[in-house]
């Protein structure tokens, strides 16, 4: 499970793993009823307090996406609660509109807003070919 | 309940005419992985050295488990792991002659344990103290503060002067050597992106008092920008209780503690604003910034003015 934390931003360390585990999820990296490394093992393997990371766990557990199975481990659900993606997706639409009117406010005609779209889009289309390939290596 | 393992009550200190603490006060709780931020010079050593013992307060009164440290500073050393910034070793000792060294200081001095730090943090035993690197030596710091299986463990900025691969170390070190274990760790920084992985609460020091204190998982929350016009700024600007105001053109932009009551207070005023998440760096900087005495930063509010 390959997580990378980024020190001092303005996201804290618990949602920015938190979201990571989800994207793990939704991308299949993660796969139904795998165990995940206990507490202590990504709580030193991060250098990242315990309770934080045992918070995150319940966290996800109660989101169905993790099920902390008592005194085994934990692990990865059936089926990951696609559902709660709606409030989700409304905050993040939410966010979208206040980022295009700010574009607009910047003098950004849009054309050009749709061209950052693009390369956004573009962008995030190479990570995941490249963290496609480090999870795979070649024979 | 269990009682606090360090309890501040209104202390104060005065070197000369130069008042270093101004009314102190703070508590940690058992267990706690306590950040003790500041600027240099913010107070965070003197404080420190208060707790063991070594400096009396003028004013307010000090307990560490319990204890009086001002009276009872043996007692209180023997169960207090400290480790000083920068510390200093007889360099002219080989690693496990310092380790002899210290042992007979402690009652509980734990041999089995001072020898399973020093296989695990990799020490050279048979070399001598000043041919260590900067890494070694923090870790030599660090196996005879936790040798003698102390209650409450003291880092004054440890991790000053690591690169970075050796403070993830030093964290790692620190959750399962300490955290792990379950004690009580008060660690002083300067740099909060530095703690905030490891820490359950923060707290920030500045011109000797505290000017912030929250679970690391709320700072964040608590601490934002918010833009509003200047002129809902000059009406509605003093509900907000801003630690800071930058004006930029049309915009007055006010760092606050409390975002969630500022938020309501613009809501209810019926004000347009737009809130900035803040880094780490900009919390600092937020929370210190009000009392800074000067005036480069350019022009200031007056509502930002007469807010304590």
């Amino acid at each position: 499970m390959f997580i990378r934390i980024e020190k001092g931003s303005s996201v804290s360390i618990s949602r920015q793993i938190a979201d990571q585990i989800r994207a793990l999820c939704l991308a299949g990296a993660l796969k139904p009823n795998e165990q995940l490394p206990s507490v202590r093992q990504l709580a030193r393997e991060l250098a990242v307090n315990q309770n934080t990371v045992l918070r995150i766990y319940e966290r996800l557990s109660a989101e169905g996406w993790l099920e902390m199975r008592h005194g085994d481990g934990t692990y990865v659900t059936h089926r990951p609660p696609i559902w709660r993606m709606n409030g989700q997706r409304q905050q993040f639409a939410d966010e979208l509109q206040q980022l295009v009117r700010r574009g607009l406010m910047l003098g950004l005609s849009t054309d050009e807003l749709r061209e950052l779209l693009d390369q956004a889009l573009a962008s995030q289309a190479e990570v995941a070919a490249l963290s496609h390939n480090a999870q795979e290596p070649s024979p | 309940m269990s009682q606090p393992v360090v309890v501040l009550n209104s202390v104060v200190k005065r070197f000369g005419a130069h008042e270093v603490l101004q009314g102190l006060s703070l508590e940690v709780r058992p267990g706690q992985t306590f950040a003790f931020l500041g600027r240099n010079g913010a107070g965070k050593t003197t404080t420190i050295r208060m707790l063991l013992g070594l400096l009396k307060p003028d004013a307010g009164s000090i307990r560490v488990l319990g204890l009086d440290p001002g009276k009872h500073e043996i007692e209180v050393r023997k169960r207090v792991g400290y480790l000083a910034e920068d510390q200093q070793m007889f360099g002219w000792m080989k690693v496990e002659e310092i380790v002899r060294f210290m042992a007979p200081f402690y009652p509980t001095w734990d041999h089995e344990l001072a020898n399973r730090y020093a296989r695990q943090f990799e020490l050279p035993l048979r070399t001598k103290i000043k041919h260590l690197s900067k890494g070694q030596a923090v870790r030599l710091g660090l196996l005879l503060a936790l040798a003698h299986r102390p209650e409450l463990v003291i880092l004054d900025d440890p991790a000053l002067g690591l690169d970075p691969i050796m403070r993830k170390e030093f964290n790692r070190d620190l959750i399962t050597h300490l955290q792990g274990e379950g004690r009580t760790v008060f660690y002083s920084s300067h740099l909060l992106y530095e703690v905030e992985p490891v820490a359950d609460m923060v707290a920030i020091l500045d011109h000797g008092v505290l000017v912030k204190q929250a679970p690391t998982e709320a700072l964040r929350d608590q601490v934002k920008r918010i833009a509003l016009s200047r002129a809902d700024h000059q009406e509605f600007g003093s509900a907000l209780n801003a630690l800071d105001v930058r004006l930029s053109g049309e915009e007055a932009v006010v760092a606050v503690d409390n975002a969630a009551a500022a938020i309501r207070a613009l809501e209810a005023a019926g004000c347009t604003y737009r809130i900035i998440d803040l880094n780490l760096d900009e919390i600092f900087e937020a929370c210190v910034a009000g009392r800074k005495d000067n005036h480069d930063s350019g022009p200031v509010a007056p509502a930002a003015a007469g807010v304590g």
